[in-house]
């Protein structure tokens, strides 16, 4: 469930107000790459992964864009506050003004209104994580594009800083999209497990992540035959009921031998 | 009309700072949730920004409505909101 | 800071498949109140706008 914490993630305080510049920002707000579709696609994509990383992953993202959506709707409640009626039809925001008076409803620059065809939860994970991490690349080309029209001070300090969030989400999304986001938690376990100390020192996490020893790990699960299978029973491994958790059967994605044999007796071993 | 002393301004300025870190620990860890040092720095800064918190929820109003302690006024809603402009600033706009 | 020297094995990763490679802990901005406006507290994340592209 969500708290509210009554403060902006990051402050606005915009002196000049502008409906022009507010027509082109509402765009963030109700757009096709702005952060209501953001938060709605993360929060609704959530339910359907089957990796706690990634729901959670999913989750923090997701408030973090409703923080995001809050501060957009102040940029433009700022930009549309004491407006006198001249400076609403010079600026080309009469159409909106007529509907919405300087209420914020959430619609795309050009007008279309916010709605679901503008994101996507295909209920595949690794589907849409791509769906995710191509959502912040267009968010943030959206920012560069209102930097490139926009160079008021007040105004550009908020969106450098949504700008470059969109950024580390992107690495974010990213990160965990990769087989071995799943691969680290299960070597970590295996390593508990204490199978083989030179194995957990080969398999180390750090800077010296070795991908290539998970060579045709693959992510298109459903030829693995394993992925999506909620009826089927996961099994538990040593470690994973030490944990309360239940590891999946992913031997069939890494067919290094050696790992298999291992992950095997992990994952069979009760 | 939002007053805030310069004290206010910075108290908020700093939980808003500490609390960024929290969420920037807090995503790194989701995909990193092995990650000792980070996990150190995290629960290093959520201690502050906790006590910052309720320290300014006492003081000025409440930051999130648990944090209440009104017996006289519900300040929760009397306070101002997070998008008037001079929100979180110093002096009158 | 990022090792950018690139992995050896890149050549043999499965295709049909994108990666995104992993952050490591390897720095963080002293300044909190500087990387609170700049957006990021990881200096390597830290990719601002320039008028063109990105600066990596």
């Amino acid at each position: 469930m969500w708290n509210y914490e009554k403060r902006l993630q990051f402050p606005v305080n915009i002196k000049e107000p502008n409906a022009k510049l507010a027509q082109v920002i509402i765009s963030q707000y109700g757009g096709p790459d702005g952060e209501m579709g953001a938060s709605m696609r993360y929060l609704s994509q959530r339910y359907a992964t089957p990796y706690r990383e990634v729901a959670g992953l999913l989750t923090d993202i997701g408030t973090e864009e409703l923080a995001h959506l809050e501060m957009v709707a102040a940029i433009v409640h700022q930009l549309t506050r004491n407006l006198s009626m001249e400076e609403i039809e010079k600026s080309g925001f009469a159409p909106y003004y007529t509907d919405h008076t300087i209420g914020i409803w959430p619609q795309a620059a050009g007008g279309i209104p916010f709605n679901a065809c503008e994101f996507q939860s295909k209920g595949d994970v690794i589907t849409d994580l791509f769906e995710d991490m191509a959502a912040e690349q267009k968010a943030r080309t959206t920012y560069d594009n209102i930097l490139r029209l926009i160079k008021e001070p007040d105004v550009c300090e908020p969106i450098k800083f949504l700008r470059q969030r969109e950024v580390v989400h992107f690495q974010r999304f990213g990160e965990a999209n990769r087989e071995d986001c799943r691969i680290q938690v299960i070597v970590y376990l295996l390593s508990h497990i204490c199978i083989i100390k030179a194995f957990r020192q080969r398999f180390d996490y750090g800077p010296n992540h070795r991908i290539h020893l998970l060579q045709g790990a693959n992510p298109y699960r459903q030829n693995a035959g394993i992925r999506h299978t909620p009826d089927a029973a996961p099994i538990r491994c040593r470690a994973g009921a030490e944990k309360g958790r239940s590891c999946r059967k992913a031997v069939a994605d890494f067919p290094a031998p050696f790992l298999k044999t291992l992950s095997e007796r992990a994952f069979y071993a009760i | 009309m939002n007053n805030f002393s310069s004290e206010q301004s910075r108290m908020l300025k700093d939980i808003s700072i500490i609390d960024f870190t929290l969420v920037e620990l807090n995503e790194y860890l989701d995909t990193h949730p092995y990650d000792k040092q980070a996990m150190e720095y995290f629960n290093h800064y959520a201690r502050i920004k906790n006590q910052m918190a309720k320290d300014f929820s006492a003081r000025y109003f409440p930051l999130t409505a648990d944090m209440s302690t009104d017996t006289r006024e519900w300040n929760w809603v009397l306070s101002p909101m997070p998008w008037e402009s001079s929100f979180g600033e110093g002096g009158c706009k | 800071m990022q090792d950018y020297n690139f992995d050896e094995h890149f050549e043999r990763y499965p295709i049909a498949m994108a990666y995104v490679p992993w952050q490591h802990l390897s720095q963080i901005y002293e300044n909190l109140e500087e990387a609170f406006h700049i957006g990021t507290i990881f200096p390597e994340l830290d990719k601002p706008f320039t008028g063109r592209r990105v600066v990596s």
